[in-house]
């Protein structure tokens, strides 16, 4: 395995390009801003059907987590009757531990993500978009709010947009503040005012999506790369990067380097060189213990698990990951992986919407367990009762939270068993003789 | 009709319904709490996992792919799906935790983690013995639990609202209870509240749990995290009999259960019945039991003083001898069954006086269009079609004074006390009354009183507002020997796991009274007409026969669920009449 980002050091960034006060209006304008709209609604060249067209087949995958194909699931949207109403919704909750990309592009770009949202409402023959941005972004919001003002001013949203027929509407709804409004369904009951529970699947979006109504849902990130693909064509963007899951990517990497922030680059890098090379290296020059590749809940890779291994789904699920987020979590080797886990299962625990009896019963006490080993309070038995445990929630529930709140427990334990059944307390025996002592 | 197969067994089921549901149409169980066939299913509780299959289908041809024996090849899904939540389809294949070990082993972890913070309080808790979740525990659960940290600590004994009453502990989030009140009574007074494993439902901010059905929820709770404020701590299930019969609070006839424990009527659950309240009862029926319990009289009485039975019996029939027919008023009621009024219409005739006329009980603005009415009378329809009309105060009231009521013979009701007329206006006259309670109002001008069995202690027949004829059937005993009563009355139980100990033949509680079927031949053979029938069985036979109101409507075609009844010319206004 090698990487599959080609000469990255030569990347040029086009979803955060180093350009001064890119969010307001005006500067993004005399950076082709609004160009691949301006194009698609007023040649011959575009129709709703050879936009879609052209986003399949750029090869773009949904950026969310699950990496869908983003011009497939456009297809998926039954054909428009204008007595049904229809609706797309970019999905801004980004909440997930590691991932913080989406923050980046709102506070950076916000414009394209407007734009790349208008020309999806143009290919799905959308009249209104939501835009659901994760509460606790208060400023992102005031911020974003402000700038799609200035685009609604300028005639970039709302009605006859450039003088074209094409009317949309984006409205900015803030989140409710928990995790799992940003999984699609939970977001679309949150959106409609109710409480953020997922709903079961079938049906999907696209059938019955926010009130009943068919909708798209995408990821910040992906809607802000469809303006490109239409200005440079899908050819480009589908050379970049590795060819299963090309395109730019924004690396989201945290924990012990020497430089974490949001890295824009070709899909496809090797984890060792985002790591070594991007940001910065290890601190203090420790040596790394573990990485998560995307985000909290996926698998967690041993440092001799990464070699050679690329951020590309095939790669990592070679490697026993996933892609998710491309959020990187770093780890040297002072790590207590124990404790590390302890702190993703309170996450889960605490982010359980409470609907499905596995999530809700199993999330509290893995974290319970893991706690109860941290603090040296645990056995060795807990270690097998925890992988069972993940075993009787994984694939049980209706949405995949509690997936993400199994795997980070299976995969950490039996990668990392030494350091659990160290902090376990050694057995029976060896209790009662200490205690004699006394 | 798409054909499937369940552990090995192949069945047609109907079109567009659930798994689950063909499955317990066919008497298959599968556990399950957050399902209810009236509402949507969330498939929350994840209890009802199986595993389904369906045949391989060649892309090119769309024809089923068929191995080497002939049969179809099965691609059984990856996961295990929730059954409530799947529809069935044409050539599914389904393995329950009968034939499917991974099923097996899903479902007891499923339960598990259910028990795992539930406060398993069962021998202080009033679900215990008739609860989905310890029945379903006991059935496919786990033999203990591997928990071994403190549960979490919820709210508990919160009034929801004045008859409900939530132990967030208990609750397992099956959200059936808000889910009620969100498409069933469209009151949205409940909502599911915090999040994850604290999660519990609670009113919104400034709400109050008190809309008129709000008791539906302790029923449709598969716990007992949501008990009656009236009934909880009074009886285990296992104490008390459960009758199946129908409410008398208002004309809707809602099928109901009574339960009873030492002749008292401790409760009234719902009974569904798809052609009248289906899975429903409003609250009012179920907190209407008081009156079968108290006041009840206790013999009867002539002119205020205690006598036997035969005694009363033959001072009515003198009363009644003594008198131009004309100048005697029969008053039949709303509250009796119909086979009473039939037979004191028959009494009546023949002394000679007119068609009876009842008292109705209406009550403006009380129904709400589903299972409230206006009419709070159980059988106002019973008496239209014998005949009777709606008795106008007025009318009764100025024949009365100007001296044209020798007798007024009143059956198990209370002109005095619904104001029909005053104690004054009724000076001078002979009263003739059966009634239910010591407190009525007319009793103290009663020359004859006959204590009247009520609607859970005897047997008859109630005919509803839309024409629907139902049967009661008795719940309690009372004193008297009587072998319709005690082959017809209440065996059942809902607890499956106790031990006998029903309670319906102490001797307790019993009232001294009797049902109109008993009392009406009785004083009728005294005045030389005879009205001996096997029953009320009989009478309802001979009705069902003779008149055309009622055609069709024997016991056995009104069995459990009622019959029918076809409409009958009610196109003319009612004379007023007395
Ligand atoms: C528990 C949970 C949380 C999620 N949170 C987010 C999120 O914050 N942002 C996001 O874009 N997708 C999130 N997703 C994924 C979405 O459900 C959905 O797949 C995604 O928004 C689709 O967009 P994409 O196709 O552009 O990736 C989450 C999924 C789950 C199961
Ligand atoms: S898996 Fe967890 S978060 Fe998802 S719906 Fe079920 S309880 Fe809620
Ligand atoms: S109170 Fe009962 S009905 Fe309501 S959610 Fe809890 S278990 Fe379900
Ligand atoms: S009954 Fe199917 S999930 Fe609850």
């Amino acid at each position: 395995m090698a990487s599959k980002a080609g000469d990255w050091r030569n990347y040029e960034r086009v979803l955060l390009p180093p350009v001064k006060d890119l969010h307001r209006l005006d500067v993004f304008e005399n950076h082709g801003g609004y160009d691949a709209l301006r194009q698609a609604l007023t040649t011959e060249k575009w129709n709703p059907s050879s936009v879609t067209e052209e986003v399949k087949k750029s090869g773009l995958r949904g950026r969310g987590g699950a990496g869908f194909p983003t011009g497939l699931k456009w297809t998926f949207m039954p054909p428009a009757n204008p007595d049904i109403p229809r609706f797309i919704c970019c999905n801004a909750d980004e909440s997930e531990p590691g991932t913080f990309k989406d923050r980046q592009v709102m506070e950076y770009n916000p414009h394209r993500i407007f734009e790349g949202m208008i020309l999806a409402g143009y290919a799905m023959t959308i009249k209104t978009a939501y835009l659901y941005v994760r509460g606790e972004y208060a400023d992102w919001i005031t911020h974003m709010e402000r700038e799609l003002e200035k685009a609604y001013a300028k005639g970039y949203v709302g009605k006859n947009i450039m003088g074209s027929d094409f009317s949309m509407d984006i409205v900015i709804h803030k989140g409710a503040g928990a995790y799992i409004c940003g999984e699609e369904s939970s977001l679309m009951n949150s959106l409609e005012g109710k409480r953020a529970y997922p709903r079961i699947k079938p049906p999907f979006p696209a059938q019955k999506g926010i009130w009943n109504y068919p909708t798209t849902i995408n990821n910040v990130e992906t809607f802000a790369h469809v303006p490109l693909i239409l200005s440079r064509g899908a050819d480009w963007f589908s050379s970049i990067g590795a060819p299963s899951s090309p395109g730019p990517v924004l690396y989201g990497i945290s924990g012990h380097v020497n430089r974490p922030g949001v890295y824009e680059y070709p899909s496809g890098m090797l984890i060792s060189d985002l790591i070594d090379h991007v940001a910065g290296g290890m601190r203090g020059g420790k040596k790394l213990k573990a990485v998560v590749p995307g985000g909290s809940s996926v698998p967690v890779l041993r440092a001799d698990m990464i070699d050679g291994v690329a951020m590309d789904p095939d790669s990592l699920r070679e490697a026993g990951s996933m892609l998710g987020t491309a959020g990187m979590l770093v780890m040297d080797e002072d790590t207590d992986m124990v404790s590390f886990l302890r702190r993703i299962t309170r996450f889960y625990h605490h982010e359980s919407c409470g609907q499905c009896t596995p999530c809700r019963e199993g999330t509290g006490w893995l974290e319970n367990i893991v706690t109860r080993i941290d603090e040296g309070e645990g056995n060795m038995k807990d270690l097998d009762l925890l992988i069972d445990l993940c075993s009787q929630m994984e694939g049980r529930t209706v949405c995949a939270l509690a997936d993400a709140a199994a795997w980070p427990v299976r995969h950490t334990i039996t990668r990392f068993r030494e350091e659990f059944e160290a902090k376990c307390r050694p057995s029976l025996v060896a209790t009662h003789v200490e205690s004699a002592a006394v | 009709m798409p054909k499937i197969t369940i552990d090995n067994r192949t069945i047609e089921v109907e079109d567009g319904v659930t798994l689950l549901q063909s499955c317990l149409d066919e008497d298959l169980e599968i556990p399950h709490f957050c399902y209810h066939p009236a509402m949507t299913a969330p498939a929350n509780c994840r209890q009802c996992l199986v595993e389904v299959g369906m045949p391989r289908v060649d892309r090119e041809t769309r024809e089923r792919v068929m191995d080497e024996d002939g049969n179809p090849v099965i691609d059984f899904m990856p996961k295990l799906q929730t059954s409530c939540s799947m529809k069935v389809a044409d050539g599914m294949v389904v393995r329950s935790h009968r034939t499917s070990e991974l099923v097996k082993r899903a479902q007891k972890d499923n339960l598990e983690f259910l028990l795992i913070n539930h406060p398993l309080d069962c021998p202080i808790c009033d679900q215990a013995g008739n609860c989905p979740l310890q029945n379903q525990t006991y059935k496919y659960g786990p033999e203990g639990s591997r928990f071994e940290f403190r549960k979490v600590a919820k709210p508990k004994n919160i009034e929801l609202g004045p008859r409900v009453v939530l132990d967030g502990e208990r609750c397992i989030n099956c959200t059936r209870c808000t889910r009620f009140t969100q498409e069933i009574s469209g009151s949205h007074q409940l909502t599911i509240i915090e999040r994850g494993v604290r999660n519990y439902p609670m009113t919104p901010p400034g709400v109050v749990f008190d809309e008129p059905y709000s008791m539906n929820v302790i029923d449709i709770c598969p716990v007992g995290a949501l008990t009656s404020k009236d009934h909880r701590f009074k009886a285990r299930i296992w104490e008390m009999s459960q009758t199946p019969s129908i409410s008398t609070t208002n004309a809707k006839g809602s099928n109901c259960v009574y339960h009873v424990k030492d002749n008292l009527v401790l409760n009234i659950t719902t009974r569904t019945n798809m052609g009248v309240n289906e899975f429903w009862l409003a609250d009012e029926d179920r907190l209407d039991y008081k009156k079968f319990n108290e006041n009840r009289p206790d013999g009867p009485t002539v002119r205020g003083q205690a006598r036997d039975w035969d005694a009363a019996w033959t001072e009515a029939a003198t009363l009644l001898s003594g008198v131009d027919g004309a100048r005697i008023q029969f008053l039949g009621s709303a509250h009796a069954t119909t086979e009473d009024n039939y037979l004191l219409s028959r009494l009546a005739a023949h002394v000679g006086a007119d068609t009876p006329s009842y008292i109705p009980h209406i009550e403006e603005g009380h129904g709400d269009g589903w299972l409230r009415t206006d009419d709070r009378a159980p059988n106002s329809q019973g008496c239209e079609r014998l005949g009777f009309f709606p008795v106008d105060a007025d009318v009764l009231k100025s024949r009365l004074s100007a001296g044209e009521i020798d007798v007024l013979y009143v059956m198990e009701d209370d002109p005095v006390g619904t104001g029909v007329c005053a104690l004054s206006d009724l000076e001078g006259v002979k009263i003739i009354l059966h009634h239910y309670h010591s407190t009525n109002a007319t009793l103290p001008a009663a020359s004859v009183a006959l204590p009247a069995a009520m609607a859970v202690e005897t047997v008859g027949t109630f005919v509803n507002c839309d024409g629907h004829a139902q049967r009661l059937r008795p719940a309690k005993a009372i004193r008297g020997v009587n072998r319709t009563l005690a082959m017809e009355v209440g065996k059942s139980r809902a607890d499956l796991h106790g031990t006998p100990f029903d309670r319906w033949y102490t001797e307790s509680n019993m009232v001294d009274c009797e049902p109109g079927w008993v009392s009406i031949p009785a004083i009728a053979e005294r005045v030389g007409l005879n009205l001996s029938y096997k029953g009320p069985r009989a009478i309802m036979a001979e009705l069902s026969d003779s008149n055309p109101a009622f055609q069709g409507a024997t016991y056995d075609a009104m069995g459990e669920w009622g019959f029918r009844l076809d409409v009958v010319g009610q196109s003319e206004p009612h004379p007023q009449t007395a």
